[in-house]
């Protein structure tokens, strides 16, 4: 899944394998100092569609809507959410992506930062400090389930994180109900603006424009932040052997690092940013229940948009976070002409999309586009790139 | 402390909560140790088996059912759940051998995550087509009240329990006939040496020449028409629902291979007789405790005996 980067087949890095201090400390090796462009140009190039994107979303697709008879202009919480959903997945991705593990119980990070931050906003109503603490709790959770889960490999691993997941999610539920609400959710969590309330969350940037909020400015600061972080990790030595160890695990270890500590390493700092989306999460929707936050099927739906972007890349995953909340809360309100409303049908479409893309592109909608940007400017350029490419990762 | 009569009914209703799981965990755990394949799939096929069980013991047993209007009005016993214990099955082999042949051959050579990804996406798409087919409600459980003009609606008095219903001790020993005769399949029959031989080193099963493609699609058919009927066994004493997939049937068995060991058929039947005599316990004693310790018990046997109790550490890692 990891490690098919258009970036390492240039020709200077021979494998992940053999990864040095020096070599990844950029002295050497055209390949990693065009790949350190590449990345910056992806957090300035997301910056850049930030701006935009919502009004795409809301404003553009509200208009063509009009037109052609069907609402398919987004609702103005929907490109905050997307964000959220993208500071998760660029997180999760560290770790399927590039490290391999995949985690079935990252709902747990998810939604104890979620329940955390709603608890926290009950003392102090301030999103920031919300956020701060909710993700020191997921962080703080993350240690000992690491700990414990990354002993095991494989289908045990994926067992593991799911079953203390689940643990959480019952314990919500049942015996922790004083302290979540338990099956009545936790409502009337308000936070109240930045700049110790100033600003209201809810209050537009633009008069004019529906779609920018300053919720929505306030979550592309974060989101930025997450992908400016996320980038300087897979750019640096210690991002690099979390890629070799997705590689292969075995020539990490017999390189004499210590495969154990990078493994947790790369799980907490997972952890750490579905903590962060947590904690957003519960400021924009104000409410918090342990289906949405704790369940098995929300670490299920992390998978899924991780893998519909697409594992190759930074990115990536964003536009399955993309993709599946826009399905998720415009498509489903959508009635055809010939069929009708979709409702509830879009988990079902989502479902074999996601078969499809898995069987088709392993490397996602992403790795589809780049495949596809390669073989039109082509030609020429990346002679060895295509076919790394079409590959769509390592065997084994 | 415990009456000795609680001690008993937690021990038969752990017997029947655990054949369920034992059910589900040696399909599982075949599939798994034979063709290193992890199918996430396994609770849609729970959720086939309950359905199926639902539809065939309304079509035939009410009075207004598809015999019923084809002229048959009785069967001189109550038929409609024997008529289930026989087309589930056949229908969750058909569905069994579908599977491998369209979903599980093409990923055999495909890195595991891609297993758990596809297969997952597979159950996605079989519990929202339940949903928008037949709908999300939730249908009551489909124990018969006659079985060949025996009541069995009424509970009976054992010794030691006190009253039992007399349809769940009937249900475990079904239950408990199925999982003897697949035992004994797998350790006596030429079938089973193969699966045995693939559970331990498929690939030497190749080499030696023996066609061990033939009995993968076999094997994954038996293991889904053991989750098939598992499924119906459910829905005779739990209500259904499209969630009962993944709730009541994919991670239990995923929990009930941990505990007794991946690729392990012996493995399997203790692991679940263990999780459905903790269960039961604790949902007679701390109802609300009862999952947590049930995920926390599984998650000490992976850090104390990771190979669980019967099996070898190496199948899916």
């Amino acid at each position: 899944m990891s490690g098919d980067r258009s970036g390492d087949t240039n020709e200077a890095v021979p494998d992940g394998g053999t990864v040095t201090e020096e070599a990844a400390g950029g002295s050497g090796g055209s390949a990693l100092a065009g790949l350190r462009e590449r990345d910056d140009f992806v957090v300035i190039a997301t910056a850049a569609a930030l701006v935009v994107f919502p009004f795409l979303l809301i404003d553009v697709l509200g208009v063509v809507g009009e037109v052609i008879g069907i609402s398919i202009g987004g609702y103005t919480g929907l490109p905050s959410l997307v964000l959220i959903y993208g500071i998760i997945v660029i997180g999760f991705n560290l770790l399927l992506g590039y490290t391999g593990l995949l985690s079935f119980g990252h709902a747990a990070f998810f939604g104890s930062a979620a329940y955390s931050a709603a608890l926290f906003s009950q003392v102090v109503p301030s999103p920031i400090l919300m956020v701060i603490a909710g993700t020191i709790v997921a962080t703080l959770l993350a240690w000992p389930i690491g700990f414990v889960s990354i002993r095991r490999s494989g289908v045990y691993f994926a067992v593991l994180t799911l079953t203390f997941g689940q643990a959480l999610y019952f314990w919500a539920l049942g015996p922790g109900a004083w302290l979540t609400g338990g099956d009545n959710g936790f409502s009337g969590i308000e936070a109240h603006g930045l700049f110790v309330g100033v600003i209201p969350l809810d209050a537009q940037l633009i008069p004019v424009f529906d779609s920018y909020t300053v919720m929505y400015a306030f979550t592309s600061v974060v989101m930025l932040a997450a992908l400016w972080v996320g980038n300087r990790i897979i750019n640096s030595p210690y991002g690099l052997i979390f890629e070799a160890l997705g590689e292969n695990e075995e020539r990490v270890e017999f390189v004499g690092l210590n495969v154990f500590r990078y493994k947790l390493m790369a799980f907490i700092i997972s952890a750490v940013f579905a903590g962060v989306g947590g904690a957003m999460f519960v400021i924009h929707e104000q409410y918090i229940h342990p289906t949405t936050g704790l369940y098995w099927i929300q670490s299920g739906d992390f998978v899924i948009m991780t893998v519909l972007g697409g594992t190759g890349s930074l990115i990536g995953p964003v536009f399955g976070a993309l993709v599946f909340e826009y399905v998720a809360n415009v498509i489903s309100g959508v009635s055809l002409p010939m069929i009708g409303s979709i409702g509830s049908l879009w988990r079902f479409v989502l479902g074999a999309v996601f078969v499809f893309i898995v069987w088709v592109f392993p490397r996602g909608i992403y790795g589809a586009f780049a495949d596809l940007a390669a073989m039109v400017n082509g030609r020429g350029g990346g002679d060895g790139d295509k076919p790394a490419a079409a590959d769509g990762g390592e065997r084994e | 402390m415990l009456l000795q009569s609680e001690i008993a009914s937690i021990l038969l209703n752990g017997l029947q909560q655990g054949a369920i799981y034992a059910l589900l965990g040696i399909g599982l755990t075949i599939i798994l140790g034979t063709m290193e394949f992890l199918n996430l799939a396994h609770g849609a096929l729970y959720l086939v088996g309950a359905y199926t069980g639902l539809i065939v013991f309304q079509e035939t047993a009410l009075s207004n059912g598809l015999l019923y209007s084809s002229g048959i009005t009785t069967l001189g016993f109550e038929g409609g759940f024997l008529a289930a214990l026989i087309v589930v099955p056949i229908v969750g082999f058909g569905i069994g051998l579908l599977m491998e042949r369209f979903v599980a051959e093409p990923f055999y050579d495909r890195p595991e995550t891609d297993q758990l990804l596809v297969t997952f996406g597979l159950a996605l798409i079989v519990e929202e087509t339940v949903k928008n087919v037949i709908g999300g409600n939730t249908f009551q459980s489909i124990a018969p009240s006659t079985i060949f003009g025996v009541n069995v609606s009424q509970p009976i008095s054992l010794p030691l329990v006190g009253l039992f219903p007399s349809w769940r001790l009937l249900i475990i020993a079904i239950a408990f006939v199925v999982i003897g005769l697949t035992y004994l399949a797998i350790e006596r029959t030429d079938f089973g040496l193969v699966v045995q031989a693939g559970t331990h080193d498929s690939e030497m099963v190749r080499i030696l020449g023996i066609p061990i493609n033939r009995s993968y699609s076999l094997v994954f058919a038996v293991g889904a028409a053991l989750a098939a009927f598992a499924g119906l066994i459910g829905a005779s004493i739990q209500t259904v629902s499209p969630q009962i997939g993944t709730e009541r049937a994919l991670i239990p068995a995923f929990l009930t291979i941990v505990v007794g060991g991946a690729g392990s058929v012996r493995g399997a039947i203790a692991g679940g007789l263990v999780l459905g005599v903790i269960i039961s316990a604790m949902t007679q004693t701390y109802s609300q405790w009862a999952q947590i310790v049930l995920y926390l018990f599984v998650a000490l046997m992976l850090i104390v005996k990771p190979e669980g109790l019967f099996g070898s550490a190496e199948v899916g890692e």
